[in-house]
């Protein structure tokens, strides 16, 4: 069942059984009340008649006669009832079995349980059916000159009866009413307390069909509301993390297409190559080109998968980091950059400041020189490349500089990106696989450095490495 | 000589180097051929070349072999630009999901070669584009032999030569790729399918027997290491 449902059925059922009995006790309390209240009347009416022949019954002990008895006995009787006719209320006097007095118009039971016994100056009453009335009885007994007359006044109350029967029969109609009233309230009510439940119910099942940008629109301040914000925060964040695992994938998914489409390429040219000089009768000049360009590939092949492995552990690998002189890391770099850069007539110049940072060295020489790689390969004949640093405030910072080709400023939000590459067919003539910088950026990370871009194309290129520095620890050490 | 200079093929291919070998290969077996490297000039030449349909001895191209991932349009995009022209396109990618391979396929696509690929399969494609386009040739004509492929019937200077059905589907597969070494088991997949487990030495029974009746002792080369090559 339905919460709401729930609510509705027994908060009906709740009133319907409270109302009924409270109506029902109401009723009956009335009618009780009425009923003892006329009891109560045809007890003194009963009383009075008592009263009247007790005022007589000196006179008839002097007469002793009992056709006088029956005389003044019937004489009061007939006063009464003329007195009280119209109130349906009958009386029959009784001595023994015979009847002194009767006005009753219906059949008198045989068996009257309340004559047995019946002392004398008591009253005594009972409520009876008889045919369609309800009937009043009260009994008394009065001794005259030794006989036992019993005084037998009747009231008919069926009135009161009829009364209650109208009282329930009003009472059903009401209660129907009520009940109709209260069901459609509760309906709107119950209705409208779950309404954002159900809400919420269904925001869940379209964020489980997997759209997790859904959110719940709560405008109240109660718990409910207090439950949707709450959902609504989970929901957040798990938006955020499938976006981020996506994302995460995304890149994976891409990385390993880039590394297939890399390894394909110079794979299809040797192949090709190698296949084509085998199978088909060639010239000695084709034969020489084909060899060049299988040598080439495998040796575009063998750099890739050197610097793949590279940038794997680097990316997954926690460097040992110790405090070592940066001067001397760049020194030690320097000389086999000297030679690559007289190989291809360029100029390195290296103005570098002391500093102590926390690295290790090994892979700091990984980053300059492939830094340095790139700029040797942006720049043309007798270019100048300058490796330089300085500290500032907690920082040491090393920029390697050229006044090569340059990147268009569309290339530098991806430049990190493994595989990028600005100018396809210029990297792969210098047999680069555009990962150089992906390594940087990984060494760079795992010194907690933070790598920055300046670029205009045809003026050059800076690529500054900014390292966290401490400088309590001095830069003279020796 | 094959008379197939009229059939064009442009290679749109950014890797200089697979666009060479993919050019020498097509050279061999005598297809023209235009090297494009990327997208939009690859656009630009396949709508010049619609244009100059009455004029120049040019016309359009025959079939298009476009590689996905080139500078400028992508293989993808510049497919759906093409496509009204109708000119059969076979994709060859070094990517190899298969979603990649219902998109290019779906974008009408008559093939789709993964690299790195083999030479001959690349040719065999080719063959039966071609042959979808109703651009095969109906007759192969080659010193003095004269093959008819539609009624499968042979005639060496004129004269008719009586061929089995295999030798003739031997001859054909090495006249369509002439000039590139076959290797036995090439040869067997060719001719007798995939899941004929016959000996490599039905091969060379039936290559006997071609160079016996066609007069081709020269021409049919045993090739040291590979298999056979029929040489120009």
């Amino acid at each position: 069942m339905k919460f709401w449902q729930k609510i509705y059925l027994f908060s009906i059922l709740t009133f319907v059984v409270v109302f009924n009995i409270a109506s029902v006790m109401v009723i009956e309390r009335n009618h009780n009340k009425m009923l003892q209240q006329e009891i109560n009347n045809v007890l003194s009416e009963n009383m009075s008649i008592y009263t009247s022949v007790g005022e007589v019954i000196p006179i008839m002990k002097v007469y002793d006669s009992i056709d006088y008895d029956q005389t003044v006995l019937t004489n009061i009787a007939k006063r009464f009832v003329n007195k009280n006719w119209d109130q349906n209320a009958y009386l029959q006097i009784t001595e023994g079995n015979r009847s002194v007095f009767s006005n009753v118009n219906f059949m008198m039971p045989q068996n009257r349980k309340e004559l047995h016994p019946l002392n004398a100056h008591e009253i005594r009453y009972i409520l009876r059916d008889i045919g369609n009335r309800t009937l009043l009885f009260t009994s008394n007994l009065a001794s005259i000159n030794g006989k036992d007359y019993v005084f037998t006044y009747v009231k008919d109350v069926t009135a009161l009866y009829d009364e209650r029967m109208d009282q329930y029969l009003f009472f059903v109609k009401a209660d129907i009413g009520a009940v109709m009233l209260y069901a459609l309230v509760m309906f709107l009510i119950s209705k409208g307390l779950t309404k954002p439940i159900d809400r919420m119910i269904r925001t869940a099942k379209v964020i489980a069909e997997g759209r997790f940008s859904e959110r719940v629109e709560l405008k109240t301040r109660d718990e409910i509301g207090m439950l949707g914000a709450n959902f609504n925060e989970m929901a957040e964040v798990v938006e955020d993390k499938i976006n981020q695992l996506e994302r995460n994938n995304h890149e994976k998914e891409r990385f390993i297409q880039n590394i297939t489409h890399e390894l394909k390429t110079p794979l299809t040219s040797i192949i090709g190559y190698a296949n084509f000089l085998r199978t088909t009768k060639v010239e000695e000049k084709q034969l020489l080109d084909g060899l060049d360009v299988i040598y080439s590939e495998a040796k575009r092949l063998e750099s890739l998968s050197v610097k793949l492995m590279d940038l794997i552990l680097f990316r997954q690998g926690h460097a040992e980091l110790k405090t070592v002189q940066m001067l001397e890391v760049i020194r030690e770099a320097e000389s086999s950059l000297q030679m690559k850069a007289a190989d291809r007539r360029l100029r390195l110049d290296v103005r570098c400041v002391e500093g102590n940072v926390r690295m290790d060295p090994d892979l700091v020489k990984v980053l300059i020189s492939n830094l340095v790689d790139n700029a040797m390969k942006a720049s043309s004949e007798a270019g100048i490349i300058t490796i330089q640093s300085f500290r500032g405030r907690g920082s040491y910072t090393l920029e390697v500089l050229d006044h090569g080709i340059g990147i268009p400023e569309e290339h530098l939000p991806s430049l990190f990106e493994p595989f990028y590459m600005v100018d396809k067919a210029r990297t792969k003539s210098q047999h680069g696989a555009g990962l150089g910088l992906s390594i940087c950026q990984s060494i760079a990370e795992m010194h907690g450095a933070r790598m920055e871009v300046e670029s205009t194309p045809g003026e050059g290129t800076t690529i500054r490495t900014v390292f966290p520095f401490q400088d309590d620890t001095g830069g003279e050490r020796e | 000589m094959i008379n197939r200079l009229s059939k064009r093929i442009l290679i749109v291919e950014d890797d200089i180097h697979i666009s060479n070998i993919i050019k020498m290969n097509l050279n061999l077996v005598n297809y023209e051929t235009t090297q494009i490297y990327d997208g939009l000039a690859a656009l630009e030449a396949i709508q010049n070349s619609m244009i100059q349909v009455s004029g120049s001895a040019a016309g359009p191209f025959d079939l298009i072999i476009l590689d996905v991932m080139i500078p400028g349009m992508d293989g993808f995009q510049l497919m759906e630009r093409i496509r009204p022209l109708g000119i059969p396109v076979i994709f060859l990618t070094a990517k190899t999901t298969v979603f990649d391979k219902v998109n290019g396929l779906k974008l009408g696509a008559e093939d789709y070669m993964v690299k790195p690929f083999e030479a001959i399969e690349l040719l065999a494609r080719i063959e039966t584009v071609m042959r979808r386009y109703g651009k095969e040739e109906q007759a192969i004509h080659y010193k003095g032999v004269d093959v008819y492929l539609d009624k499968r019937e042979v005639t060496v200077y004129g004269e008719k030569a009586e061929l089995t059905p295999k030798e003739f589907d031997l001859l054909v597969v090495l006249l369509k790729n002439k000039n590139i070494a076959l290797s036995r088991e090439q040869i067997l997949e060719k001719v007798w399918g995939f899941d004929f487990y016959g000996e490599t030495r039905t091969i060379d029974t039936h290559v006997k027997e071609l160079r016996k009746k066609l007069r081709l002792q020269d021409s049919i080369r045993t090739v040291y290491k590979i298999g056979y090559r029929l040489e120009d």
